[in-house]
């Protein structure tokens, strides 16, 4: 506990972030969980990206920048995702996931 | 000293947060677990020293998506689906899955057990600013487009049709 911190803890932090949102989004049953399971691994990417620049680029904050394009398209992503699942809603009444097979004819 | 109690004690409450928002089965508890990981997360950035990444985690993820998760939550669904399975009936694969991709991930993390931190930490704001409006103009342009385009697309699919 008392080492110095290195690159691998965060990295190994973000790997495990990233894990458990893989998890959650191959197992959530309720599709509002899978796209929560989904911004957990736009985190774990995102400490990865601070971590390096911190740790590899100190002169330089590229990889921040980078961190807040991925925030950006996530605010996107979950804003037209919740819009969309509203509108199925709408028709179908339920929330989750393996109920929604509209398209099989 | 202090930074490794930072990292520690934010790396425990951003984990366990995680495993509460995929485990638990009421998703109004899940999205609020899902605020604290958030939180936890822009801590994580602060003992990195992205300042500006802190201000935005707070300002987009915590107190933006985290609320409209929140508002969507219970907005929809019912008291009934506290009592039904909340995980489908492959998680065993997906077990599997993940702890594949786990001995992945920490080899490569392993590779980088050497590399630690040189010099402190500066404020990056400025710096940021300059690369957004200089050398990155024009992604930082498109990216507005890409958040005009998700607000026209929340407003299209919400609307209903009489109005």
């Amino acid at each position: 506990m008392n080492a110095p911190l290195t690159l691998a803890h965060y990295m190994t932090l973000a790997g495990l972030l990233f894990l458990i949102g893989v998890f959650g989004a191959l197992t959530r049953r309720n599709i509002i969980g899978i796209l929560m399971s989904i911004e957990l691994m736009f985190n774990a990417a995102n400490i990865n990206l601070a971590a390096f620049d911190r740790f590899l680029h100190p002169q330089g904050v590229t990889g921040q920048a980078l961190a807040l394009f991925v925030m950006t398209v996530a605010a996107a992503e979950i804003v037209v995702g919740l819009a969309l699942l509203l509108a199925i809603y709408r028709g179908a009444d339920t929330v989750y996931a393996e109920d929604f097979n509209l398209l099989k004819g | 000293m202090l930074e490794q109690i930072v990292f520690w004690s934010l790396s425990a409450l951003v984990l366990l947060s995680a495993l509460g928002v995929v485990l638990q089965r009421n998703a109004v508890h899940s999205s609020l677990f899902l605020g604290l990981t958030l939180a936890g997360v822009a801590g994580i950035y602060g003992s990195l020293g992205a300042d500006f990444l802190f201000g935005a985690q707070v300002m987009v993820y915590v107190s933006g998506i985290a609320v409209l998760v929140m508002f969507v939550v219970m907005l929809l669904g019912r008291a009934s689906d506290l009592h039904l399975r909340q995980v489908n009936e492959r998680w065993t694969a997906a077990l599997l899955v993940c702890a594949v991709a786990a001995v992945g991930l920490l080899k490569v993390a392993r590779l980088h057990s050497a590399t630690s931190v040189a010099g402190a930490a500066r404020p990056s704001t400025r710096e940021i600013g300059r690369l957004f409006l200089g050398e990155w103009l024009v992604p930082f342009e498109l990216i507005s487009l890409v958040l005009l385009a998700a607000l026209l697309g929340a407003v299209f699919f919400t609307r209903t049709e009489k109005a």
